[in-house]
Parts: structure tokens; sequence; C-alpha cells
């Protein structure tokens, strides 16, 4: 139901047990995270298929991409950080290289493990794993999303990263066809583009509504595809507007936003600026706060908005 | 018929030992002519990788030549593969996680006809499909792109896992260097391997007790090697890894099943089979004379036909 404040993880295990029922090859990796994953289902019904390796993400990686080789295809999901940064080189090697049909997907994304502090917080992910060849990279920004990404990522053959969050988040869309790489239109407007991806669209679509009734026309696209991006969607919305803004729970530095100003480094007099966290070890305290102290919440994002269409 | 315990050069470990094992070899007609043949086809491989030398001018042969018997008996005596059909379902798999030991699986794999032997000729080219770490999508009959040390055992682990649970027997093979077990991440796959029961799991530590800087024990001191897998609940074997017979009485143990993974810890020469370079770690990666790799071929090539005569001899 639209509106509707559901938790990404039970979603998201929800969907992977929901097809594992029609897809025998599905098999579930958890390094002592399964049931904080929204596995608690999948290990009881598929208990043959749900393999507890204990706290060995480097090790799990690998077992992973040797499973795929034989035709399983390996979902494994744990805290952001731990399946990205601490066993990059077996992403790299044994998943982007080897271009094995393994699906990791990093949970308490971004700076939703606020109070836990940098080691728990990821803000390098969409940066680490886009040098990365060839690997997919899905931020579905809700619940709807999440779950027709889950098919999409469990039909695509090749390696994937998703990343979902940890508080509730709103049913924002119905269920359409997940397409990978296909970005979506979500408002039409003339004076300034906002991109935006993961669950903080919801937030940006919120700020527009803001902005409207303050005069501003803005597009809004949200990205649940983070690579490949929706080169053409973007191009095309970045010459109509002229101004581009992003925002995404990442570094400023690597991530979407990067990207996004790397394809448009071509497109003339088009200007990007890029909202997500300094490059900084992130602070600690509750999410929202964390939100509002890196301008990421409503308000920081309707002034930064109003302030980049009128300073430019 | 002979117990593991009394073959030559075996120092097999007393659980082991008291088993019932017998060695299989006799059965499959293997006596000592085909020992000898299994030798002339790792003095083969050994040639395939001179020829390869030849090509780049440089290479890692200290580890090949400590390995390459053992991948040419696990190839020629006991591994289901079709090199016909390199995808084939219930092929055996082959990882070997030390990649830079490379020139040693394509020197075996050319020999057992996966690829025209014109490729070795290509070693350290421009889009070689025999790089200087393998690539499975280059080559057929490469199961994973190793190279970055301590990968090949939780890929294998994971093989296993897979082909257990679609009930395949086929066995899942893994060859580590020894200065390689320093790397942690090998221990994880370790636990693992004994957790899900993968008794179709068989590693071979190659254990030349030479790396790069010097002395294995040197460098990182990771004795008793045999003591920690068994800690983790391996079943493990002591063989000479550069015999035979030493290797082939290991492969048919290998059959067993009784739940657990299997480590053979082989105790090999770096360089074995180059003279000039045995034991001598500066020969981890050579960069060889025109006259040394020349000197190198004729000297393996009389040891082909010296064993070829001593074989028509026997038959």
């Amino acid at each position: 139901m639209l509106g509707e404040k559901l938790d990404p993880r039970k979603v998201f295990g929800k969907a992977v047990t929901d097809l594992a029922a029609i897809n025998q090859s599905i098999v579930v990796f958890s390094a002592d995270s399964g049931k904080s994953s929204g596995f608690g289902e999948f290990s009881r019904e598929y208990s043959d298929r749900y393999f507890e390796c204990g706290i060995m993400e480097q090790g799990i990686i690998g077992m992973a991409s040797g499973m795929a080789t034989v035709g399983k295809i390996p979902v494994f999901c744990a805290i952001a950080p731990f399946v990205t940064a601490r066993p990059y080189e077996m992403f790299r090697n044994d998943l982007g290289y080897m271009h094995q049909n393994v699906k990791v997907v990093g949970r308490n994304c971004g700076i939703t493990y606020s109070d836990l502090g940098a080691t728990h917080q990821s803000l390098d992910d969409f940066g680490l794993i886009r040098l990365i060849p060839n690997v997919v990279i899905l931020a579905p920004q809700d619940p709807t999303e999440i779950k027709m990404a889950v098919k999409a990522m469990i039909d695509y053959a090749g390696p994937v990263y998703m990343r979902i969050g940890n508080p509730k988040i709103p049913v924002l869309f119905e269920e359409i066809p997940f397409e990978i790489g296909k970005g979506r239109l979500i408002q039409d407007g003339d004076d300034l583009t906002i991109i935006s991806t993961g669950s903080m669209t919801a937030t940006v679509i919120e700020a527009s509504k803001i902005l409207e009734k303050n005069g501003y026309s803005v597009r809004v696209i949200g990205l649940p595809t983070v690579y490949p991006l929706d080169e053409e969607l973007i191009r095309s919305s970045a010459e109509k507007t002229k101004r581009v803004m992003t925002i995404e729970e990442h570094y400023c530095d690597g991530g979407m936003g990067t990207m996004v100003c790397e394809l448009l480094s071509d497109t003339k007099n088009v200007t990007v600026n890029r909202l997500g966290i300094p490059k900084e070890y992130g602070t600690t305290g509750e999410y929202a706060d964390l939100l509002a102290y890196y301008h990421l919440d409503l308000e920081g994002v309707v002034q930064s908005a109003i302030r980049f269409i009128l300073e430019g | 018929m002979k117990s593991i315990s009394q073959v030559q050069g075996c120092r097999s470990e007393k659980d082991i030992a008291g088993s019932n094992f017998k060695i299989k070899s006799d059965q499959f007609g293997y006596g000592l002519p085909n020992m000898t043949e299994l030798e002339i086809k790792a003095t083969k491989c050994r040639l395939n990788v001179i020829r390869m030398l030849q090509s780049s001018g440089h290479g890692h042969i200290g580890g090949a030549f400590s390995a390459i018997d053992i991948v040419s008996a696990l190839y020629f005596y006991k591994m289901r593969v079709d090199p016909k059909d390199p995808q084939m379902e219930n092929r055996d798999r082959f990882i070997l996680s030390a990649g830079h030991k490379c020139m040693a699986q394509y020197g075996v794999l050319a020999e057992k006809g996966y690829f025209d032997k014109s490729i070795l000729d290509t070693y350290g080219k421009l889009h070689s499909m025999i790089p200087g770490h393998p690539d499975m999508h280059k080559l057929p009959g490469i199961e994973a792109n190793t190279g970055a040390l301590g990968h090949g055992m939780a890929i294998a682990a994971g093989m296993a896992m897979a082909l257990k649970l679609n009930k395949l027997n086929s066995k899942v093979y893994v060859m580590l260097g020894d200065g390689e077990l320093a790397e942690g991440s090998n221990w994880e796959a370790v636990a693992a391997a004994s957790k899900f029961g993968l008794d179709k799991l068989v590693v071979f530590i190659d254990n030349n007790e030479l790396q790069i800087s010097g002395k294995v024990v040197d460098v990182m001191d990771m004795r008793p090697v045999d003591k920690k897998f068994r800690a983790f609940g391996w079943e493990v074997l002591n063989i000479n890894g550069n015999n035979i017979f030493d290797i082939v009485s290991a492969l048919d143990y290998s059959d067993r099943t009784n739940g657990k993974p299997l480590m053979i810890l082989c105790k090999t020469t770096k360089s074995k089979g180059l003279p000039m370079g045995e034991n001598d770690p500066e020969f981890h990666f050579w960069k060889p004379s025109k006259e040394d790799l020349e000197k190198a071929g004729r000297m393996l090539s009389k040891r082909i036909e010296s064993l070829q005569a001593g074989l028509e001899e026997v038959v």
C-alpha cells in the first residue's frame, strides 16, 4: 500500500524466499548475518540450501563463486562494508573477474547504522564496486522496488551488488517490471534536475513538493540502478534543465554523483552539484540527526536546491 | 599390494597407516611400467614449460617444476575429465590456487590435448590464452581465475558444496603453495570445508619450503601444517610430491568417503628437474639465458629417452 512503511531487510528476505520456491538454484550464505537479513524463513524452509558459515565474509565470497561455477545462484547478505570493503579482492577476482552469478547484498547501508560508527557505515560501496568491471549495482528506492529488483537480479546472469538500508521506508511506487539500468522519471520540471538513489528518493519527492509550492519547477529522477547508469535519461534531463543535483547516502566522491559528473563531462553548459557525505569518517548518533548534520534531511535538500537554482 | 605406509618415500600418518587402505594401482594395471609412463608424461610437461619460457623469456619455474608431477598425475592418472568436453557436468575440477605455477598446468593441459601446443609459443605475448596467471575465460580447462593467493581453497570448497548439493560425485582438487598458507583467508575455507563435510575436496600443499624471499620457515613459519589441518577436522597425508608412486597412492586413497576433507602435504623440491635451480629461491622467477634454456631442454629430452628405454626393456 502506498505510503506504508516497511522494513527493507524483511521485504528483501521474503522476496528471495518466495523466488526460492520456484528456483531451486537459489542458495543463501550467511556470515552469522542471515536472520538479520530477513532469511529466517528461508533457513527453515530450505535448510539444505542455507549455508551458515560464521563471520567469514572473504571465505563466503570465494565459496559463493565456486558454487556459481556449478550453476547455483548464491545470495549473500550482510552489513554493507563487510561484503564490499572487507572482501574487496574476493569480490573483484572471484565474482567480477570470474564473472560469476552471485548476488551480494549490503544491508544497513550508508549511515543507517548511524550510532555504530564508521566501521559499520558504508559510504564508499558504490565507489568500490563500480571500479570492478561489469558488476551491476542496484539501490532500490522503496519496498516495491526492492521486491522487483530481487527478481531482476536473480534473473540477470552475472554478479550484482545491491544495497539496502535498515530503518523502515515508505512504499513510493506501484509494482512495475524492473529493468536493470533504467531510471525512473518521477516528476517533470524545468529549473533543476534532482537525481537520487536508494532511500534518499523518498526525501527528494517530499522536497520537490515543497519546491513546487515555492515556485520552483523540479525534474526528479530516481535511480534504482547505479551501474549501469541510465545515460539517456540523465543526458536528456541535463540538457533540458542545465542544472543537475545528485543526492546519495554515500561520499560525494566516487559514488553516483561522480558517475553522473563523468557522464556529463562532455555536455556543454551543464552544472552538476553533488550532495552526499564529505569524505571523512562518519560521526555517530540518531539516524535522523546524522541526516540533518550532513544536510541530507528534507530541509537540507530543499535549501541546497534553492541555493543551486538561485546562485548557480 | 602394499599399504600406503610401505610406499617408498611416503611418510604417512599413523591413522592412515593403521587403516585398511590398500593401493589400488595394480588393480588398474598401474604397475611399474605405468609409473614410468606417468613420469615420462610429467617430463614432457616440463618440456612444455621450457617451450613457454622460450616464448616469454621469463616465468615462475620454481613452483611450476615442484608442482608439475602432482598436476600431471592428476590429469593423466586420476581426474575424470575430457579435453574435448571441458565443461562436462560431472567432471572433476582442478584449481591452481597458487596461480603463478600456471606453467605447470598449461604444460599438462597441452600434453592432455586441451589446446594445440603451438599456443605454448604465445606465453608472455599480447592477448595470450595462457597468461601469467590462469584465466578461465581464455583457456578451456581452467576452472577459476587465480593468482592472488589465498582464493583457491574457498572457491574449490564452494564447488564441492554445490556438487554435493547436486548429488554429483565429482571431486575437487586444489593446489596451494606452502608460502600461500600465510594468507588468513585460507583458514576460513579450511574451517568451512570441515563444517560442511567436503570429503570430495582434496588439497595439495606444494611444500617446496621456499618462497621468493627465502625459506618459508623464516618468512612465516606456519608449521606444523599437518597438525593445524587435522585440528580443523581434516584428514592429512604426508607424501613426497615429486615421487609418482607416492602421488598415485595418495590419489587412490583420496577416493575414500568419510565426511572429512583431505589435505596432502607434498614435500617437493623447488625447480625439480632443473638441476641448476633446484632448491634455489632465486629460481622462484627465472629469466634464463638462451643457452641455459637449451641445456634444460636437452636434459629433459634425454631424461624422456632414458625413461622410454627403461620402459621398453620392462615391456
